[in-house]
């Protein structure tokens, strides 16, 4: 067996006292001391920091870089943007998928345009080969150039409600990077001078991409810096945020988060089947009627011609009980017919049901949580089933031994911070 | 992650290869799950047990921990009947994690405690972690 990758903060992680495991051939951490329930809470009552300096990251410059991203992406970048449907503009980013031309998930990504020809395209763990080589082979000359960076930029993530206060210790001029960020926007750069990008710096003066964007469904932001400038970079984070109650957080904090915020795990929950009837089709190209995609991208005619799918479908369970998401576990109807598979089925930490209802730590009283409301979590996920289910109807799951009934959702923890304007975060 | 030798494994108490132990209390037992156990499992949410009467025999699965990752079973350490299930953990299955002795599992009846022999010394058990 290969040995395991290491970011650059692996040995912080393991003399942090960190529980270890392999994820997309990285020795990652799960949990520090503080245990995976408290980092979830953490990201919503305080702020958390995540190291994602596993995840790849390509660029693509060139007169073409345009051209070449809207026939590979799912994303319209001519009209993702706003209501409006605006274009795609420098120091703007955008989700969506590669897909391949079976309409198949090769992975998911975040889009950045930085400059008129300069895209950034961030991947998951371990695909930036692919997605290099996929781009590769639909270019039609020799631009645009698509750059693998992924060893010599550091990224972590600062995600909960006092990320925004936090990073205003360790920036230069906060308030003019910070005020009126949107969600999906980003200002910076990790390297030195990039012609005609707007410069944000770490108080000594390291140049610094910071995108409020996320994984956790909470407010957040990304951040890139030069891979030498990590190991500082998250230690000046921990030191802001010691004030703030952030705590370091692992894979374990991140999956549940993630969950909990209806977001696909690249390869899991998305993946080698085509990408229809789940809750993510926004990352595709719609036109205005939403009926019919606005360009021609690879993928595209596989999934207009798609028949008799099956449907990913967001689950939340009574209590935490869950049953491992495996080969041997299967998803049935109440009347014990077999119709799908789990895909995720892990433990949102900070829900529970008041009633019928989930509500989340973070819900106001005025809202329906419960003045005495202590959140035991709920068991939570995706299922793919063969038939289309509506949300408030149960399925059961099982591996084959014991059965938990779950209540198919179309969302599954409430009241998150991933959208709230930035004003009321500073 | 605990090191090894971070552990806190009690002397006296019979271990298994899956991780539990027993401790002989009169002429019942109590079982629970080890520190290392629960190290891995990481925050443990919800603790499914047996119904007091049941009978297992050894080795045989009879309840379910659920960590905030993942699923695991327990497995009864000697043949013999619940007589008792904690209830505490019902209402706080963390107790497991801040002391996994002090917050045993189930009581049994053992229906015969010559399986003790199967069973692993502290010392067996620190070998098995050591790999």
């Amino acid at each position: 067996m290969e040995k395991d990758l290491k970011t650059v903060l692996h040995a912080w992680h393991v003399e942090g006292g960190a529980n270890m495991a392999s994820f997309a051939s990285y020795d990652m951490p799960l949990w520090y001391p503080s245990g995976a329930r408290n980092e979830h809470l953490a990201v919503l009552t305080g702020a958390g920091l995540f190291d994602t300096t596993h995840m790849s990251i390509l660029t693509v410059r060139g007169k073409m870089a345009r051209l070449l991203l809207q026939y590979c992406f799912s994303k319209d970048l001519d009209t993702c943007l706003g209501p409006n449907r605006g274009p795609l503009l420098p120091g703007r980013c955008v989700y969506g998928v590669f897909l391949d031309t079976h309409g198949h998930v090769i992975d998911d990504s975040i889009v950045y345009q930085v400059t008129e020809d300069l895209y950034m395209a961030v991947v998951n763990a371990g695909m930036g080969g692919t997605i290099a080589a996929h781009l590769e082979s639909h270019k039609k000359g020799p631009d645009p150039v698509i750059s693998d960076l992924t060893d010599r930029i550091g990224k972590m993530d600062i995600q909960g409600p006092s990320s925004a206060r936090i990073l205003k210790k360790i920036i230069k001029d906060p308030d003019v990077v910070l005020q009126k960020m949107a969600y999906f926007s980003f200002k910076g750069w990790f390297a030195g001078n990039e012609p005609g990008v707007f410069r944000v710096e770490l108080l000594d003066g390291t140049p610094v991409l910071v995108s409020r964007t996320g994984y956790t469904g909470e407010f957040g932001f990304e951040l890139y810096v030069d891979i030498s400038q990590t190991i500082r970079l998250w230690e000046m984070i921990l030191a802001a945020g010691r004030a703030f109650n952030l705590i370091p957080c692992g894979l374990a904090a991140r999956d549940s988060l993630r969950t909990g915020a209806v977001l696909p795990l690249s390869h899991q929950d998305i993946g080698h089947w085509p990408f229809v009837n789940n809750p993510w089709l926004f990352a595709l190209a719609w036109d205005q009627t939403g009926q019919r995609f606005s360009k021609d991208f690879i993928g595209a005619d596989a999934l207009s011609r798609c028949k008799n799918q099956d449907y990913t479908l967001p689950f939340a369970g009574y209590d935490p009980r869950k049953i491992n998401a495996g080969e041997n576990s299967f998803v049935t109807d109440t009347n014990g017919i077999r119709i799908g598979t789990i895909l995720t089925c892990t433990t949102d930490m900070s829900i529970g049901r008041a009633g019928q209802n989930v509500v989340s730590i973070a819900t106001p009283e005025t809202s329906g949580k419960p003045k005495d409301f202590a959140a035991k979590g709920l068991c939570c996920g995706f299922v793919k089933v063969t038939k289309p289910i509506a949300a408030g109807e149960e399925v059961i799951l099982t591996d084959g031994k014991r059965k938990i009934n779950v209540e198919i959702r179309e969302d599954i923890r409430p009241d998150r911070t991933a959208r709230w304007a930035i004003a009321k975060m500073l | 992650m605990k090191e090894i030798n971070e552990l806190n494994l009690p002397e006296g108490l019979h271990y298994t290869k899956d991780h539990e132990w027993v401790r002989v209390d009169g002429d019942t037992a109590i079982v629970g799950i080890s520190d290392y156990a629960q190290d891995q499992l990481g925050d443990i949410v919800y603790v499914e047990m047996p119904e007091v009467g049941n009978e297992f025999s050894q080795g045989e699965e009879f309840g379910t921990l659920e960590s905030v990752k993942a699923v695991s079973e327990t497995y009864l350490p000697l043949s013999g009947e619940i007589v008792e299930v904690n209830e505490a953990l019902a209402d706080a299955p963390e107790l497991v994690n801040k002391d996994p002795y002090e917050n045993w599992l189930v009581r049994i009846k053992p229906a015969d405690l010559s399986e003790l022999s199967a069973l692993l010394s502290v010392d067996e058990y620190l070998d098995l972690l050591n790999g």
